[in-house]
């Protein structure tokens, strides 16, 4: 009798518990993470600074941190009691007025001993955001973390204002910080041209025919690349950024070609009377993964740069139409409720560019726009659900996410 | 001290399938009920085919054509406007027809101006089989960037779907 009921609360809880959700996730490296509590000592308090570090030391992955605030003195080393058990103390103080000045200190929490310290100075307080994730990254750094500088990056954008009119706009990783950097008309497809940030792609409608720009954001000086009928979207780099992918119709249907910059050169890598879109560079750029409706519906395929095979990478969903890539690793987004209209979701999904070791990223909402970070750690995407729009990031090795909400209408593409 | 167990089995096993007692409140029969709102029709915006999708977007004398969810095959109940564009494209002369391809806001970033341009491509190729030479029109898609409707309706995500037809300027 002991036995058959055993049996039976066994599969009461398999049917009723597990039934909620099929994936059983272990974290085994909680342990592992460095215990951190913030203390503000600061003259005032500034909220939402707060908030940024503490998002920052989240989506590291390296920190369990408090979210409580502490206040305390930001020059003495005393440690509150209640503070000792944790790894180490931020002590902070933000000046604002003149420009924003950041001090800080890392202190070991047992002891009370000093083991980093560091002064930021920025004339612009629009900036503030960007103070804070270069604290992180540094703090983050002398530790001997895995890097995370990604989080000093620009992410860039572009919204619908109005029909035919977009803005293209540069935020910090947490969209805190925005400025429009683009304005007047329909300009679309922002795509970094350089490592360190300073010039970007992108398309421009002003003529008859959609144009592709480089611009420096620093200096405002712009130059054409080319111009092609119907559509141009310059959808991926080259590591040494002298190539680009670029989605152009010239007769009408949407095929990915590879420019030479130095040459001009263009190469045509599909060849498809259908829609073929998104190209992103694999496999140390001798492959590149695209979305195409050749099998009757949009798809992530395979194909080499300069070998004609073509090869699906994903096997399900009926609806794959975004993608990104880095190395070879590939990031998508499945639709997988069948309406038509309304609301759909949308699941981001990590596979590899020949389609194995596919694994769902997310399991609810509408999951969109994924990118890659520029050390393919971290995916950005756009997630949309009944509380509204927000931008999300999911650090791939710690499975550690974070959602920021953003009240920004239509977002067309981003880059980061 | 069977039944002691039985009966805690049998509450555990159906503990988790109760269902919500149906809201007894708010009963719509006795409220007063009000009609959904009435359309406002802009004449300058109407083209009549015949074929009971008769808005249009277009301008200097053409007419929208309008596609299927995901679709860019042009449909029969649009051969009357293709015949009425490809008159008006055969006088205009030695001036240029701009073929805008659109979609609606189901789709992201470049599939949808993919999609918007095979729309214009459709378009282009019927003029042709038409007889209209089609060495002066030029096609742009818009992908989604250019709705004429924002709310939250088939009809209106259908007038989205569309190619408009212009001379260029």
């Amino acid at each position: 009798m002991r036995r058959l009921l055993l049996l039976l609360l066994t599969l009461w809880f398999t049917t009723n518990l597990l039934a909620v959700d099929a994936t059983l996730k272990i974290e085994k490296d909680v342990e592992q993470r460095a215990r951190i509590a913030l203390v503000d000592g600061s003259a005032q308090h500034h909220e939402k600074f707060f908030d940024i570090l503490l998002s920052d030391l989240k989506i590291s992955g390296h920190f369990l941190a408090d979210s409580q605030l502490y206040r305390g003195g930001f020059s003495d080393s005393f440690i509150d009691p209640k503070l000792k058990s944790r790894d180490y103390l931020l002590k902070y103080n933000l000046l604002s007025g003149n420009g924003t000045k950041l001090y800080i200190r890392l202190l070991r929490a047992s002891d009370g001993t000093e083991l980093y310290k560091k002064s930021y100075s920025i004339p612009n307080s629009a900036k503030i955001p960007f103070v804070a994730h270069k604290a992180i990254s540094d703090i983050n750094a002398y530790l001997k973390y895995p890097d995370i500088s990604w989080i000093n990056r620009y992410v860039v954008f572009t919204r619908y204002t109005a029909a035919k009119t977009s803005e293209i706009i540069l935020a910090d990783y947490t969209f805190t910080y925005q400025k429009p950097i683009i304005r007047g008309g329909l300009n679309l497809f922002p795509k970094w041209a350089d490592a360190d940030q300073r010039t970007l792609y992108y398309t421009s409608y002003k003529g008859t025919l959609p144009t592709l720009y480089k611009i420096d954001i620093y200096t405002g000086s712009k130059s054409r690349i080319i111009s092609s009928e119907g559509m141009l979207v310059c959808s991926d780099v080259s590591r040494d950024y002298r190539k680009i992918l670029l989605t152009m119709a010239p007769h009408g249907h949407a095929d990915i070609y590879e420019m030479d910059l130095s040459t001009g050169s263009k190469k045509k890598v599909t060849n498809f009377n259908g829609i073929d879109v998104s190209g992103k560079y694999v496999d140390d750029e001798r492959n590149i993964v695209f979305v195409s409706n050749r099998l009757g519906y949009a798809n992530v395929f395979r194909k080499g740069v300069d070998t004609p095979g073509v090869a699906p990478v994903v096997y399900h969903g009926r609806n794959n139409n975004a993608c990104d890539a880095h190395d070879n690793r590939v990031v998508y987004s499945s639709r997988e409720s069948s309406s038509s209209f309304g609301r759909n979701t949308f699941n981001l999904y990590l596979t590899s560019s020949r389609g194995g070791d596919t694994r769902p990223l997310t399991t609810t909402g509408s999951n969109q726009f994924p990118r890659f970070s520029s050390d393919g750690s971290v995916v950005l995407y756009i997630k949309q659900s009944g509380r509204g729009s927000a931008i999300g990031y999911i650090n791939l090795a710690s499975s550690q996410s974070l959602l920021f909400p953003v009240s920004i209408n239509k977002i067309q593409s981003i880059d980061w | 001290m069977k039944k002691i167990y039985i009966s805690t089995i049998a509450l555990l096993m159906f503990s988790g399938c109760a269902q919500n007692t149906p809201d007894a409140g708010g009963n719509i029969a006795d409220a007063n009920t009000l009609t959904s709102d009435t359309v406002t029709l802009d004449e300058n915006n109407m083209f009549e085919d015949g074929s009971g999708m008769n808005y249009n977007s277009s301008s200097d004398g053409f007419a929208s054509v309008y596609f299927d969810f995901d679709g860019y095959s042009i449909a029969p109940s649009m051969e009357k406007r293709m015949r009425h564009n490809a008159t008006k494209a055969q006088s205009a002369g030695s001036r240029q027809v701009k073929l805008e391809g659109n979609c609606d806001e189901f789709g992201t970033d470049e599939y949808n101006y993919a999609l918007g341009l095979k729309r214009a491509k459709a378009v282009k190729d019927a003029l042709a089989d038409q007889g209209v030479d089609t060495s002066n029109v030029v096609m742009v898609s818009f992908g989604e960037s250019s709705p004429v409707c924002s709310e939250t309706t088939d009809a209106c995500y259908a007038q989205n779907r569309r190619v408009d037809l212009r001379l260029v300027r």
